[in-house]
């Protein structure tokens, strides 16, 4: 009976991208219904085609979370369904969408800063036998993340770009990952170049026009000078610095040599 | 030792010469200056620290007593192992373990089981289904509280149909007579717990070398539950061995580690167990090796979440045994090179490098541990020693990773992508592939850096060309980065696309050489410090000295005194003084 009804909310969950206030209602009556199974979470005793419905239910929930933006659900129904995937493939069949909320969560990761958990899960995939690079869904993140990490931000942009993106899913870390870019570019922009020129900035940022460049300028608090854009507060933050480390290098020096007097005393 | 009799010596003595390996290793053993002499065997001279036998000449007289009983058995042993066979003589190894375990139990000290734990290597290679059978037939009477035990050991070998209480075979009788009183003794006292289990852990020793996993997982799972069962602090490193070697039954079966349904996963709760109550019993040899066994665990399928909490949520023994602590640091280095966490990987590496000891024994470990170490040097941007490679026991499991130093040291984009699909298995193997990967930005900041160095101006198509980017923007933005990564001093310039590196200043007038020197001195000085940590200090040395000092003092002020009484020539005194 609960069965049926939960099929019949699988069905519906997966028919249609549903708005997300409706499909967290479907997504929370789904969830009862598995508590009254006891199949929240896996255990011996669980039938296998509960399993399989409990586990294409928190995938469905992933996935909307994902589209309505909400990280925080999407990382629990990932830590709700890391005890299914980890079953047998002869008790619980692979499902379809493994690969893609796998990759939506590294992804996650990634714009989240967080590495070590990225590279630990990555580990994890690539002991498992999962061919990692060469899958849709998963060899993305990965190439995203090893473009990042060497800096061909170009890349990055481009794959973000022309339909690139392996399903529509994947699209709602662009805005994150071009803010994220752009920043990084800015960085390292300041301390690369002497001076750019207004025009040429506007593709290095892949900024849409002059306006916005000035606008991105202004928010980091360059100096635009007849059309070009100067890094000052760099290098005064660059030549405060060094006088501090000036005063740094002496203070070190002197607590040093002071440690080594009391070694020696200690010593002899 | 209360209630010792001599009938009971000939075992104990059979101890001795059964860990003579032993014996060289623990120098503070019972007077043994007296022995060597009588026994003239020379692996026993050996032994003998020359300072320690002339300091302890005046050793308790009775232990001397024992000592000089136990030799005159010692002939008649001697008399019998010239005809005995090896399996005899094996079986009598065996048992002279449990009067070490025994003389644990009642002295309360650890140092006898460790001895009985480290003999087994050397039963080892002689021990057969047949032997066990027969000692443990021997040892545990038919119809004694734990007969039950010892038919379970018996099934466990595959030998079920030995029937318990037998005395010592006829070929036995001529070792000793007083034994056979002895083992009539034996029966009447219940048989201590350690002897069960050491015979346990002997038995999932010869399981293991015949290769019966299967079998073996099961009873070392019984013998977990017992040694669980038992709350002996005597039992603590036998304990620690049977968990090892049940974990290492778990990795040998069928689905084998990387598969989530390998057996080693249903192990865990075990092992989780043994280390809560080996925490609760204060019992640092199984904590140790639980918490070794389980960070290899997680990290053979890949949970290194799940390592990273456990090393977090327990605190590893101090005061472990080396090998243990040279292990965790293994694992604990690895988690952190998989986490990103360089720095202290490489600190934790290198401390299990140097912790391995030398021996050509534990070649895999070190072979293993300096490869990882290698990978994490090089993902820090700095490049392995080449004296690393020269090593004879490492050069060719090196090779691979030594090429690839070579790739990283050049920033060769090229032969490093090369030397990857050439030797993936090996890496797959070692477990390095996915770390080593990650090495490709190194790489191409080397490139860049060698770039900056050659060249005072390059325009960024031929820095595109030169280390096989995609594109010239690529180029780029990767220049730029490095520049704000402090990897090169440049500049950029963007209409005119080119790179412009910076006069390189003296390096004298930075911090670099001060930095580099504080860190040799700090080595230096910890080097120091741990030196002075590792000595021993006798008790009452220093009383020694104050009494030496003092009679210096006096005799030199009788000296004084008599030159001043003037009846002192001068021959004399320089006599003196030179023996002084």
């Amino acid at each position: 009976m609960a069965e049926r009804q939960l099929n019949q909310i699988l069905t519906q969950l997966k028919s249609s991208p549903l708005p997300y206030t409706e499909a967290s209602t479907l997504l929370s009556k789904a969830k009862l219904l598995l508590l009254n199974l006891s199949a929240l979470t896996p255990s011996s005793s669980t039938p296998p085609s509960l399993l399989g419905l409990a586990r294409d239910t928190y995938e469905q929930g992933a996935l909307a979370s994902i589209r309505a933006k909400n990280s925080d659900a999407f990382t629990r129904y990932v830590n709700q369904l890391s005890p299914f995937y980890e079953l047998p493939p002869h008790v619980l069949p692979s499902g379809s969408e493994r690969n893609k909320v796998t990759g939506l969560y590294l992804l996650l990761l990634l714009t989240q800063g967080r590495y070590a958990e990225f590279h630990s899960e990555l580990e994890a995939l690539s002991t498992m036998g999962v061919d990692v690079e060469g899958d849709r869904y998963l060899g993305y993140p990965i190439r995203l993340e090893r473009w990042l990490m060497e800096g061909s931000y170009d890349r990055v942009w481009k794959a973000m770009k022309k339909g690139e993106v392996p399903c529509e899913e994947y699209g709602v870390f662009s805005d994150i990952l071009t803010f994220q870019i752009r920043s990084e570019i800015a960085s390292s922009s300041e301390r690369a170049y002497p001076s750019l020129p207004l025009s040429s900035t506007k593709s290095l940022l892949f900024l849409e026009s002059e306006g916005a460049v000035v606008d991105f300028a202004r928010s980091r608090g360059w100096i635009i000078k007849d059309g070009t854009i100067y890094f000052p507060s760099a290098n005064a933050a660059q030549e405060a610095g060094e006088e501090e480390q000036e005063k740094e290098t002496s203070q070190m020096i002197i607590e040093n040599t002071l440690g080594y007097a009391r070694q020696l005393e200690t010593i002899v | 030792m209360p209630g010792k009799t001599p009938d009971k010596e000939p075992v104990e003595n059979g101890g001795y010469r059964g860990g003579k390996d032993i014996d060289m290793t623990d120098k503070d053993l019972k007077p043994k200056g007296k022995k060597s002499i009588k026994d003239g065997d020379d692996e026993m001279t050996v032994v003998v620290p020359p300072s320690k036998s002339s300091k302890h000449s005046s050793a308790p007289p009775p232990n001397d007593a024992d000592g000089d009983v136990a030799m005159d058995d010692s002939d008649k042993a001697e008399d019998g192992a010239v005809k005995v066979d090896p399996i005899v003589q094996t079986i009598s190894d065996i048992k002279s373990n449990f009067a070490l375990l025994d003389r644990a139990v009642t002295l309360f000290d650890a140092r006898f089981s460790l001895r009985a734990l480290r003999s087994i290597s050397s039963i080892r290679k002689r021990l057969t289904p047949d032997i066990l059978a027969q000692v443990i037939s021997e040892t545990f009477a038919a119809n004694s509280a734990s007969s039950h035990i010892a038919k379970g050991l018996l099934l466990a070998m595959g030998k079920g149909d030995v029937s318990l209480g037998r005395q010592p075979g006829p070929e036995m009788e001529i070792d000793s007579e007083p034994k056979s009183k002895n083992g009539a003794r034996k029966e009447a006292k219940e048989i201590i717990p350690e002897i069960d289990i050491f015979i346990g852990i002997l038995t999932q020793v010869l399981l293991f070398d015949s290769k019966q996993t299967q079998r073996g997982f099961e009873f070392s799972s019984h013998l977990a539950s017992r040694v669980q069962s038992l709350n002996r602090r005597t039992l603590d490193s036998l304990s620690a061995k049977v968990y090892y070697y049940l974990s290492l039954f778990a990795e040998q079966l069928a689905p084998l580690p990387p598969s989530p349904q390998s057996s080693i996963v249903s192990i865990r709760p075990t092992l989780l167990a043994a280390l809560r109550t080996a925490v609760l019993r204060k019992d640092t040899d199984t904590q140790a090796s639980v918490i070794v066994l389980l960070l290899r665990n997680y990290l053979s399928t890949s949970h290194i979440s799940q390592a990273d909490l456990l090393v977090s949520h327990t605190q590893f023994p101090e005061n472990a045994a080396n090998n243990q602590v040279a292990r965790f640091l293994y694992y604990l280095g690895r988690t952190r090179a998989i986490q990103l966490r360089y720095t202290e990987a490489h600190e934790h590496l290198t401390a299990a490098t140097r912790k391995a000891p030398s021996s050509a024994c534990a070649l895999g470990f070190s072979q293993t541990a300096t490869k990882l170490l290698m990978v994490v040097e090089l993902l820090m941007g700095d490049i392995p020693d080449r004296a690393t490679f020269r090593q004879p026991a490492m050069e060719a499991a090196l090779q691979p990773y030594f090429l690839l130093v070579q790739a990283v040291r050049v920033g060769n984009l090229e032969d490093f992508e090369i030397i990857i699909a050439d030797h993936a298995d090996t890496f797959k193997r070692d477990g390095t592939y996915t770390l080593i990967l990650r090495l490709r930005q190194n790489v191409i900041k080397t490139g860049i850096r060698m770039m900056s160095l050659s060249y005072s101006r390059i325009s960024l198509r031929d820095i595109c060309i030169r280390l096989h980017l995609g594109s010239e923007e690529s180029a780029e933005y990767i220049v730029a980065k490095a520049i704000r990564d402090g990897v090169i001093e440049a500049t950029l310039d963007r209409e005119r696309g080119f790179m412009k590196s910076k006069e390189v200043g003296d390096v004298y007038a930075t911090r670099e050489p001060g930095e580099a020197f504080h860190d040799r001195i700090r080595a230096c000085l910890a080097l120091h410090d741990e030196s002075v940590k590792a000595m021993r200090f006798p008790m009452n040395q220093h009383r020694l000295e104050l009494k030496n000092a003092q009679e210096a003092r006096e005799r030199e002020r009788e000296m004084a005194k008599e030159i001043q009484e003037g009846d002192l020539d001068e021959d004399d005194l320089g006599g003196e003084f030179e023996g002084m």
